[in-house]
């Protein structure tokens, strides 16, 4: 400014090339992306309070999935297998019934059968502690003789259906229970507990767009006077906003990673007993973590969550502010 | 440089701040706006700034008619215009350096290039040494030419004042005005509204004044009416 030579060029000297504007543009996202997050960490509480509010709006929907994830994996065995309790009737004699052993072990659609005498039906009952001791008082044994039949694995319902009729018809067969039934009320939970997962997730979705939006316009109102003066020499909304949005990401993306890290101390301190559990039921099962793309959406849904927030409510409040 | 032709501006309120008014600024020109307070001089300067819409009329600066501008482009004309206010408009949350640095910072001025600007603003307002510090620290006289130097950083064709020395002793309102004359000294077209009739009497500049949201005096050149 000190030479006129110099103010002559200042119109041109202020426009800057195509290249500068993009390395420009790119530096000031750069930047802006950096001092939002500074500006958040400046105030460790408060932004903790939101990103905390954030965290657990998602680890209930997170929660849900992964206990449901896990169910249907538990129940991934048994959905083939289709396996079915005959009840024999109580009079049966011992010879009727090794007959129909090897009647119903003849049939095509069988591959196993299984005898559980009275007896042995006993037994393995007085194992269970507390029953025995029920089971003293009865003068004799109230327990059928039970064949355990396996259809083959993969077995189709009509199938399973014609089986269990065929069974059923054969003389001395007090009835059938086919495995099947509960596995089929899990599924129909399972799904129930599907869709319940997607009705919270986007229930509280939308909560972390108002919590986000609403942290937002705060910090509009705080800042009045700085949008003011950067509207004054000549900001475009795209510059005032730009902050904002990122602030928006920062909430939603660490409120994400707090909520990953909440599943994780979830699944620490729940797999010990599942296992426990799993073991009195004699089952070969460990709570599975939430896996690694599931990890990723909950995350990227977060941060995405966060941006939608802050831009409705810069859409609402900032154009509002002219200088 | 700049032209307002038969500009009337009406508020909603209903209340018509300009009526009629045109005149022109030539380029590298200096004028004062004067006149009662309400009689319109922060509404013809706002309308220079495009943050008012005249009713009627046209405002051209720089080439651009204003009425016609996108309102996308809206930022980008007023980069090119420098603005001084009475209350400065500084931010306190950050250093001297930053707030004169904010112009550049939102046109995207390499770092380099900023700081060499910055430096040459603050120098030319005599405040180089004190670009660490907050703005809250300085007297009022120094807070406005912070201002005066984010105004000129950009190095715009056009500075527009509004009250400049409205809060200022009558010394320090003159160091202010000498300023501003040094700017046009180096080309830059300026407008300064103010109601210090002694000190714009000392300038012995063109002077615009207004009475009630029409000019009454300075819009016309050749009339000599323009030097009071």
């Amino acid at each position: 400014m000190s030479e006129k030579t110099t103010n002559q060029q200042g119109a041109s000297a202020a426009t800057l090339g195509a290249g500068e504007k993009f390395t420009a543009y790119f530096r000031n996202h750069q930047m802006v992306a950096v001092e939002s997050l500074a500006k958040l960490l400046a105030t460790p509480l408060s932004s903790l309070l939101t990103w905390l509010v954030i965290a657990i709006a998602l680890t209930l929907p997170g929660a849900l999935y992964m206990a449901v994830n896990n169910l249907q994996q538990l129940s991934g065995h048994f959905e083939a297998s289709g396996q079915m309790t005959v009840f024999l009737a109580t009079d049966i004699r011992e010879a009727d019934s090794s007959a129909l052993r090897l009647k119903v072990g003849s049939l095509d659609q069988v591959n196993k059968v299984v005898y559980v005498s009275p007896e042995q039906a006993l037994e393995e009952f007085k194992e269970y502690g507390g029953i025995a001791d029920a089971l003293s008082f009865l003068d004799e044994n109230p327990l059928p003789a039970v064949l355990l039949v396996e259809p083959p694995l993969g077995i189709d319902k009509d199938e399973l259906n014609v089986l269990v009729a065929q069974i059923k018809s054969f003389k001395h067969v007090d009835s059938v229970q086919v495995d099947m039934a509960w596995v089929e009320r899990l599924l129909a939970l399972l799904a129930l507990a599907q869709r319940l997962v997607g009705v919270v997730g986007v229930l509280l979705a939308l909560a972390i767009v108002l919590v986000v939006g609403n942290t937002i316009r705060l910090a509009i109102a705080a800042r009045m006077d700085e949008i003011r003066v950067i509207k004054l020499v000549g900001g475009t909304n795209a510059y005032v906003r730009r902050p904002f949005l990122y602030s928006g990401f920062w909430y939603g993306a660490i409120g994400g990673i707090l909520a990953w890290l909440m599943l994780g101390i979830c699944w620490i301190l729940l797999q010990g007993p599942v296992a426990d559990i799993a073991a009195l039921y004699g089952a070969d099962f460990y709570l599975q973590p939430l896996p690694f793309a599931p990890t990723c959406w909950l995350i990227l849904s977060a941060s995405v969550l966060g941006l939608i927030g802050s831009w409705w409510s810069v859409q609402r409040h900032l154009v509002a502010i002219e200088p | 440089m700049v032209r307002f032709d038969r500009v009337s501006k009406r508020y909603p309120s209903g209340n018509e701040a300009l009526s009629g008014v045109s005149f022109e600024l030539a380029r590298g020109e200096m004028a004062f706006l004067t006149g009662h307070s309400g009689a319109g001089k922060s509404t013809l300067l706002k309308l220079m700034m495009r943050m008012e819409v005249p009713t009627r009329g046209e405002v051209v600066v720089d080439g651009s008619n204003l009425s016609r501008l996108r309102e996308g482009l809206v930022p980008y004309h007023r980069r090119k215009v420098g603005v001084v206010f009475q209350n400065h408009q500084l931010l306190f949350d950050r250093s001297v350096f930053d707030n004169v640095a904010l112009p550049l910072l939102i046109s995207g001025t390499s770092l380099k290039e900023t700081g060499r600007r910055v430096r040459a603003a603050l120098d030319k307002v005599g405040l180089l040494g004190k670009e660490k510090l907050n703005p809250i620290q300085l007297s009022g006289g120094e807070q406005q030419r912070i201002g005066i130097a984010r105004a000129v950083v950009n190095k715009p064709a056009l500075l527009i004042a509004d009250e400049p020395t409205g809060n200022l002793d009558p010394e320090l309102s003159a160091d202010i005005m000498n300023l501003f004359s040094q700017f046009q000294q180096v080309g830059v077209t300026v407008l300064i509204a103010t109601h210090d009739i002694a000190l714009v009497e000392r300038m012995n500049k063109r002077r615009l004044i207004l009475q009630n949201g029409q000019m009454i005096a300075g819009h016309d050149l050749s009339t000599g009416a323009a030097y009071v």
